[in-house]
């Protein structure tokens, strides 16, 4: 579990962090979100100790984090750096010694990743003549091999085709099944939906929304639901504005007439049901939950300035 | 192994194998030698452009006398001055005009020459007419049995000088080999820790423009990866040296064979040229200052000196320099902004390049001295004065400052370094930087 203790990080002329808090439990998947600017970066940093906060402190397991944790932990940078004149292979190999793997092992499981991402036969190659892309992958390699109970990801997505971008999903998706913790800053909300257990938004240094992501997407869904149906529109329409049920019109479809409905809470939910079941042939009704790109922009464009 | 351990073999690894470094490490020892034995082989192939010079004697005593040597060809001529003006003969570089009252108007003779005329045609022309006018002018005092006391008033003065050390044993020194060592090792210590200081810092400026610092120190730390770099190009550096040393000997042994009596025969002449033997029979016309040279040269003790003195203070020098080195890179973006910072690198090194000729005029001077205990400019200085021995105690209190103010350096260096590394594009203000220097690892 990694702890963010009220991190206040200010620089010459602007505030970085002000105040930030966050937990992370043990096995999740947490993206950090927020526009460009807005400190994700500088979080990470501090995080990994490259920088030092003013105030505050990151824990770790119950512990104030050491130099020596941080050599534990996977991280990839978001500037992404190899030595351009060195070879893929042997590049690897120097970085997972580094981490304190043996040279064997380490060329053993370096094979089997080069392997599972198809890009055997850039072992050789030098990385100057790699894609930015490509470097990425190798990078990405490099980051995971020593298998961290930590892993910190700046922006992984970034510089990524869709088709890549869907693999490094599937991959955290893997290391979380594997028990490692993994933290990724990111752009990318599509991917957030779809493997964040966690989030935190950060914007202008401050966070200012942080939580499970089914939860905030709920929050943010003010119980709207969209209605299909067949049968007579103006006729359901009075009726419900006659119980003050708010209602907007949605564009149906050839087949279907439809309707959003924001829905009162509690018992007198299905007493609207049973009257749009009385008027009307329901074909659908679906709750809307807002996308992550949605809440993304109301928060940060909610922030006062 | 350990981080640092890693670090220094990719270091070493990756420059060893880049093909400049095989192509330098080769080409500069066989370029070296070729400078050397360029000249001598030309000479000794010159003969093709032997001067021929005409000499038009009025006098009449003149031509018979001048001698050939070098590569002057005198030949006498009866053809007038006017016709050898008018008709230019093949091959020939000029003619020597010698007027008719040569002997008391020494100043009655002229050269024309078809090409330009050169000090040493010159120089060899005026002496030969000098010694023949005065030997003209000797004979005219009638003296008996001239040429015998000629040869025996000859002498040919070559001066022995000896050193007396602290035992009260004399030492030979020869003053012309300790200058050009002192020379050139003080000016190789220079250019070492010029070429492989760079080095380092422009291997730190590398990794801080390919972003490749922020994955290193998740890994290891900046003050490991800093050292892990400096002692990794000083292998570099110094497999260089050996590799140069043993080729210098390889092609030097092979070249000396050629144009040189074996060194066996050389050493006894040598030592037998000491004790004042005639040894002119076994080495020909090698005069006692080159025996000097060469005992010096083939004397083991004298060589392990001079190779260990320089090991010492090149690894100390370049030490003390590459970890100033490695901070000024850390603290720029590009190896073009690194110009104005080196500059204090820079200075006590010129300054030392200065130093240095007045240390091997005057070895154990004042300026000497000092400048080789200072530690900044005592690996150059101290290279300059340890052909011409230096007192024991000044050695260790010179290596020992050198080697402490390095790793004062490197201490202080560290700290620039972990906080240079990561400002882009912003200098760090004096504030952050004893804040950066506090953090603890």
């Amino acid at each position: 579990m990694l702890e963010v203790k009220n991190v206040t990080k200010r620089y010459a002329n602007h505030t970085a962090l002000d105040d930030v808090s966050l937990l992370v439990p043990q096995g999740t998947v947490y993206g950090l979100l927020g526009p460009n600017g807005a400190g994700k970066t500088t979080l990470i940093r501090i995080i990994n100790r490259i920088t030092a906060p003013d105030s505050g402190e990151i824990w770790l397991d119950g512990k104030p984090m050491t130099q020596e944790d941080i050599y534990h932990i996977g991280y990839l940078p978001e500037e992404r750096g190899l030595y351009k004149k060195m070879k893929v292979g042997e590049q690897a190999l120097y970085f997972a010694q580094l981490k304190g793997m043996p040279r064997r092992e380490a060329a053993e499981k370096l094979k089997s990743w080069f392997k599972r991402f198809e890009i055997r036969e850039w072992w050789d190659k030098k990385v100057e003549e790699l894609s930015k892309g490509m470097a990425q992958k190798v990078q990405f390699i490099v980051t995971v091999l020593h298998e961290p109970k930590l892993l910190i990801f700046d922006e992984p997505f970034s510089g990524f085709d869709p088709i890549n971008a869907n693999i490094l999903k599937e991959e955290i998706l893997r290391l979380k099944d594997g028990g490692a913790t993994v933290i990724f800053s990111t752009h990318n909300m599509a991917s957030v939906e779809e493997i964040c257990d966690n989030i935190t938004l950060i914007n202008k240094s401050k966070n200012i929304l942080t939580g499970n992501v089914d939860r905030i997407r709920h929050r943010y869904g003010e119980n709207t639901f969209r209605l299909d149906f067949t049968g007579s529109k103006p006729e359901l329409l009075q009726k419900l504005r006659e119980k003050g049920i708010p209602v907007t019109d949605d564009a149906g479809t050839a087949l279907y007439s439809s309707l959003r409905i924001k829905m009162p809470e509690g018992p007198a939910s299905r007493e609207i049901l049973a009257l749009v079941n009385e008027t009307v042939e329901i074909r659908n009704f679906t709750e809307i939950i807002p996308s992550m790109n949605d809440i993304f922009i109301r928060a940060v464009e909610g922030t006062p300035a | 192994m350990s981080k640092i351990g890693i670090i220094i073999q990719r270091e070493f690894n990756q420059r060893v194998r880049k093909k400049s470094f095989i192509i330098t490490t080769i080409l500069t020892p066989i370029l070296m030698i070729g400078l050397i034995a360029a000249p001598i082989l030309i000479a000794m192939a010159g003969s093709s452009d032997e001067k021929t010079i005409v000499v038009v004697d009025e006098s009449g005593v003149i031509a018979g006398r001048l001698q050939d040597g070098g590569k002057l060809r005198f030949r006498k001529t009866d053809k007038s001055a006017e016709e050898l003006r008018r008709n230019r003969e093949e091959n020939v570089f000029g003619y020597l005009a010698v007027g008719k009252d040569i002997v008391t108007n020494p100043s009655d003779i002229t050269l024309y020459s078809y090409e330009p005329s050169t000090m040493e045609v010159e120089r060899n022309i005026a002496s030969q007419v000098e010694d023949i006018i005065e030997n003209i002018r000797l004979q005219a005092y009638n003296i008996e049995n001239l040429p015998q006391i000629m040869a025996d008033v000859r002498a040919d003065v070559s001066l022995s000088t000896y050193r007396i050390d602290e035992e009260g044993q004399d030492k030979a020194s020869s003053s012309v080999l300790s200058y050009g060592v002192a020379y050139v090792f003080g000016f190789l210590i220079y250019l070492f820790v010029f070429i492989y200081g760079g080095m380092v810092m422009q291997g730190v400026v590398e990794e801080k423009s390919s972003k490749v610092l922020e994955l290193m120190v998740s890994s290891v730390k900046p003050f490991q990866l800093m050292l892990g770099k400096i002692l990794g190009i000083a292998a570099v550096a110094l497999t260089q040296f050996f590799i140069w040393m043993v080729l210098l000997f390889v092609f030097g042994t092979v070249l000396g064979s050629l144009v040189m009596p074996d060194p066996d025969t050389l050493r006894e002449a040598a030592q037998g040229a000491t004790m004042g033997m005639d040894v002119s029979g076994m080495t020909g016309n090698l005069n006692p200052e080159t025996m000097e040279i060469i005992r010096n040269v083939t004397d083991l003790s004298y060589l392990a000196k001079l190779f260990g003195g320089f090991v010492i203070f090149f690894i100390g020098g370049y030490l003390l320099y590459a970890a100033m080195f490695a901070a000024v890179g850390s603290a720029v973006d590009n190896v073009a902004d690194t110009q104005q910072l080196q500059l204090p690198i820079s200075m006590p090194l010129i300054l030392s390049i200065i130093v240095l000729i007045n240390a091997m005029n005057d070895p154990n001077g004042k300026l000497a001295f000092w400048f080789s205990l200072i530690p900044f400019t005592s690996p150059i200085i101290m290279m300059a004065r340890i052909p011409y021995g230096v007192p024991f105690w000044q050695l260790a209190v010179s290596v020992l400052l050198l080697y402490g103010s390095f790793v004062g350096m490197v201490w202080v260096a560290g700290k620039i370094y972990r906080v240079g590394i990561f400002m882009y594009g912003k200098k760090p203000t004096l504030k952050e930087v004893v804040k950066w220097a506090r953090y603890k690892n």
